[in-house]
């Protein structure tokens, strides 16, 4: 497994950068126009985009024919209403149909996915939370690596010590005002800080001599904010792709920020990718036809 | 009223410019069916300010001592007067007497708690009732309820015990808009016939678990086995690597046959170089250092039902307040509150009205009794610790009057504080004898505390008369004052030394009284019983000369009696047949006792209980109160306007506000206008 998690993650943290560099292009509109506009231009376009990349990854000809077969079927069903045994086989047949449309669809949305993934996981860092705002505050968690309290045997019993010494260093961006608080049990430190400056920072945390970063983003309006700088965990890194991943052997594993909820109601937390969905779904369904793919 | 249609589109407004006019043509046609009120006059302004508590002995000298700046204006330019309070001058009995516009004769309330004669004494809150269910579905440990055909089983409701006609009914039926905010003596909300009277209900609304305020604590130190120590439970946290697991007590599972308290774990974490602590309870993580309250978060309470159904889930809210991390770790936490915007009961009216405020204001207090006095009474607070509570408290009713200024257009507009009551009782000590806790210099810190929270009522009502004070009848009203609480008088012990309670060593007549001997029993703050015949299930006096005679002879005793240094102890002995008048005296005391200063029944007492003496030390932290004699304790009453009545009690307000409204005074009410000789 950890040979697996290895190969993806080299390759999706690899993919990110190009990803990311690309995205910074394209979605450079979101941060000025409403947040409903943009997310409506991407998901037309994406739904558009996705249909093409359906019709070129599927086998059309056998989705063609299983829809012809599922409306035979159907017919049958109103023809021979009153053959129950007809209706029976008939009805088992739309069935049948049914799934093997499912099936058909199954290599186009292997093929989908990863892009799909990835594009959703860009827009989460526009739409899902919103930066702090100065005064506001927020809990800021590292993951540690090496400190599993199971293999330390501190003759104290005071599992403080078992964690290494992790310092935030002070920033005009924003202030510490609760933390640490060590947690050895979850392996887990966590602040409580406070914004002060709008702007794209860097937290700097402190391990042994190293230094370790993590993005803050305070003001207004829309910016992508990356709410996770993950671990070395391929799942981490294609969900929260805009930061570098640290890798396996860092003594930190992940640095998260508890950012607020973004409200609204297009492009919300989470109301955002309902809407995706829907306004993507509809214009593939209204180029559908257009653009000759059968679904 | 602005009722915050911000978002109005095309069809709204034509809708609704349509009704006005159609309403407006009504209005005008139909001008007796809306009582009497003239448009002019349903457009008037009237703001009422409670401010339950709030003595006049010590509003007067801070007014002299020009530490009332607002109120010595209003006393100066405007109205001032003590305003007769009710009979007893107990919160719920005084409001209801302010709401119906005539005493507790009209309400039914005439005490914090009631009995039920019928079951010999069992006690219940005056104000509400919880009326059982009928009728189950019994699967496994379940027992269902199916309010639909063909089961038609009937689910408990909680219903409002206060009788009589609200004085809002006669505006709502004038089309008069009314607006209360945290109304004492108005849970669950009374409904609203025509649509124009909107209400948060205050005093008497239960926290989640269905009491009055029940927090929770957490110590290193607490029991081992989770206590309810009266207001609050207590339990024991024990930490291995700086971590251990707590369960938060929600409400009861009421769909299980035997009801259990639904329970939520947390985590807690603490770092002891950091004196901080990070608690884990369901989505929410958050982080307090030492001293540190969180803010308010949900908390969902999973009720389990039958395999086949999906579970129940019910919201409440609570703060957590980290108290210390080490040596001995105390954690407390709030009543768990109703929810505000998404409330599992109904506690305004109409429903929405809650999540409209709360979409403005988040979350807040709910409960009736916000400040936690009880977490003070039982040790959890320190002294330092209730002041900050409540100071968090009223800063939240603030934000709550500004809410309801912001949408306020005309009608009438009521907002209600309790933080000058609830302090009081905890901190007011205006002599020079021994408090019962206190050092003289701790006594006199605190009661400066309690002048301090007036001084914020002046600044309140200083912004209330700059935004209203030319356009709006203002009037600033308390239901009663305060007096020391230094001596308890064991009702129960002297009717049972006094051979009318038995048995001799009887310790309470809710458990082991000897009913066809015992002809007088006490229950609640300020009433006597008689065990009348025919109306107490095991009655032995007989109603008449007998029932008279008793009651005669128990009143001169009564005002004989001393405390050991010769003082009096009662002031009145009231005969509610004498005193009540109206439609709902069925539930009343037969005797209502009024104490003097100084005085007031003992803590057992209110649930019938004795104790060793008849009269003894209160050392209890709530070292002030009010329940003495309706004479002795008089409210406030302020006005922009000046007052002509030579002696205002509360029962005229609610026939002034009609007054203003140009709405006569109904029968049922028998107070009169303040502006009228």
């Amino acid at each position: 497994m950890a040979f697996i998690n290895n190969i993806l993650s080299t390759a999706l943290a690899a993919l990110n950068i190009a990803v990311n560099a690309l995205a910074n292009i394209i979605f450079a509109p979101i941060g000025f126009l409403p947040g409903w506009l943009s997310n409506t231009i991407i998901s037309a376009v994406m739904g558009v985009l996705l249909l093409i990349l359906f019709k070129y990854t599927s086998n059309q000809k056998a989705i063609g024919r299983t829809r012809d077969y599922i409306k035979a079927n159907m017919l049958a069903l109103k023809l021979f209403k009153d053959e129950l045994s007809i209706t029976f086989v008939s009805q088992g047949k739309v069935f049948l149909g049914a799934f093997r449309l499912l099936f058909h669809s199954l290599r186009p949305l292997l093929v989908m996915m990863v892009p799909a993934v990835m594009i959703l996981a860009q827009m989460a860092g526009w739409y899902q939370f919103r930066p702090l705002k100065t005064g506001e505050t927020a809990l800021v968690t590292i993951k540690l690596n090496n400190a599993d309290p199971k293999n330390n045997n501190n003759p104290n019993g005071n599992t403080n010590r078992i964690l290494p010494e992790v310092s935030l260093a002070p920033s005009p961006a924003a202030e510490m005002t609760i933390g640490p608080v060590r947690i050895a049990q979850l392996n887990e430190i966590r602040w409580q800080i406070q914004a002060r400056q709008i702007g794209q920072h860097n937290l700097t945390f402190n391990v042994a001599g190293q230094d370790y970063h993590k993005q803050l983003h305070v003001g207004p309006g829309l910016q992508k904010i990356s709410p996770l700088r993950p671990g070395w965990k391929w799942y981490d890194i294609i969900l929260y792709p805009l930061e570098k991943p640290f890798p396996a052997d860092s003594p930190i594993q992940e640095i998260s920020i508890d950012y607020p909820n973004r409200p609204g109601w297009a492009d919300g937390s989470n109301n955002w990718m309902i809407y995706f969905f829907l306004v993507s779904m509809a214009f593939a369904l209204l180029f559908k036809s257009a653009l000759k793919v059968k679904i | 009223m602005n009722n915050n249609n911000k978002n109005l589109n095309r069809r709204d407004f034509l809708k609704a410019t349509t009704a006005t006019a159609a309403g407006l043509t009504w209005a005008t046609a139909l001008n007796p069916v809306w009582g009497g009120a003239t448009n002019s006059a349903r457009r008037k302004k009237v703001v009422i300010i409670g401010i339950d508590g709030m003595d006049p002995n010590l509003a007067q000298s801070m007014m002299d001592a020009g530490k009332l700046p607002t109120f010595d204006k209003l006393r100066r330019e405007g109205g001032y007067s003590k305003l007769g309070t009710s009979i007893p001058p107990q919160s719920p009995v005084a409001w209801a007497s302010f709401i119906n516009g005539a005493g507790p004769g009209s309400h039914g309330i005439f005490d914090f708690i009631h009995r039920n004669p019928a079951q010999q004494c069992t006690p219940f809150y005056s104000a509400a009732e919880t009326v059982a269910g009928s009728g189950f579905w019994q699967v496994g440990d379940h027992r269902l309820q199916l309010p639909f055909w063909p089961f038609n089983h009937t689910p408990s409701k909680t219903v409002l015990k206060r009788g009589g006609t609200p004085f809002w009914d006669y505006l709502d039926a004038a089309g008069i808009e009314s607006t209360f905010y945290d109304l004492p003596s108005n849970y669950p909300p009374s409904k609203s016939k025509h649509g124009h009277h909107r209400c948060l209900s205050g005093m008497g609304t239960p926290d989640l678990l269905g009491s009055y305020g029940t927090y929770q604590h957490f110590a290193e130190d607490g029991p081992l086995r989770p206590k309810d120590e009266g207001g609050g439970y207590r339990s024991m946290l024990f930490f291995e690597s700086e971590t251990t697991e707590a369960e938060l007590i929600g409400p009861y599972n009421e769909f299980l046959t035997n009801p259990k308290p639904v329970k939520v774990k947390f985590l807690v974490h603490r770092d002891l170089t950091s004196d901080a602590a990070a608690i884990d309870i369901q989505d929410h993580k958050i982080l307090l250092k030492k001293g540190q309250w969180s803010d308010w978060l949900k908390i969902d309470f999973e009720m389990v039902m039958p395999s086949f159904l999906p579970n129940e889930h019910v919201g409440g809210i609570c703060r957590f307040y980290l108290q210390e991390v080490s040596p001995n770790f105390r954690l407390y936490v709030t009543p768990i509150n109703i929810d505000p915007s998404d409330p599992a009961v109904r506690i305004t009216e109409p429903e929405k009205f809650i999540k409209e405020i709360s979409k403005d204001l988040n979350l807040f207090y709910t409960t009736g009794f916000q400040e936690d006095h009880k977490a003070l009474t039982n040790g959890v607070f320190s002294d330092d610790e209730y002041v900050a509570q409540t100071a968090d408290v009223l800063d939240e009713r603030f934000n709550l009057l500004n809410y309801a200024t912001k949408n306020y257009d005309d009608g009438l507009l009521f907002f209600y504080f309790s933080s000058t009551d609830l302090q009081s009782h905890m901190f007011w000590w205006d002599s020079d004898e021994k408090h019962p806790l206190r050092s003289p210099a701790g006594a006199k810190h605190y009661f400066e505390h309690l002048q301090s929270v007036y001084s914020r009522m002046d600044k309140m009502i200083a912004d209330i008369l700059k935004r209203y004070g030319n356009d709006a009848l203002v009037m600033v009203l308390s239901d009663h004052g305060f007096a020391n609480f230094k001596r308890q008088f064991g009702v129960n012990t002297w009717l049972r030394e006094n051979g009318y309670l038995y048995p001799s060593n009887c310790n309470s007549i809710l458990r082991d009284a000897d009913w066809p001997r015992t002809r007088a029993y006490g229950l609640g703050i300020n009433g006597i019983y008689l065990n009348l015949k025919g109306r107490e299930r095991d009655g032995v006096v007989q109603p008449g000369p007998q029932s008279e005679q008793l009651l005669d002879e128990i009143t001169d005793k009564l005002m004989a009696l001393r405390d050991t240094n010769g003082q009096p102890v009662i002031r009145n002995v009231y005969r509610s047949s004498r005193v009540y008048q109206g439609s709902e005296t069925a539930l009343a005391p037969d005797l209502v006792l009024g104490y003097y200063r100084g005085y007031r029944a003992s803590w057992t007492t209110c649930l019938g209980d004795t104790e060793p003496e008849i009269l003894s030390d209160n050392k209890s932290a709530w070292s002030a109160d009010h329940c003495s004699d309706a004479l002795e304790v008089p409210g406030v009453l302020f006005s922009n306007r000046p007052i002509k009545h030579p002696s205002p009690a509360l029962m005229d307000l609610a026939p002034t506000v009609l007054a203003e409204y140009q709405l006569p005074r109904p029968d049922t009410m028998t107070g009169t206008n303040i502006f009228e000789t």
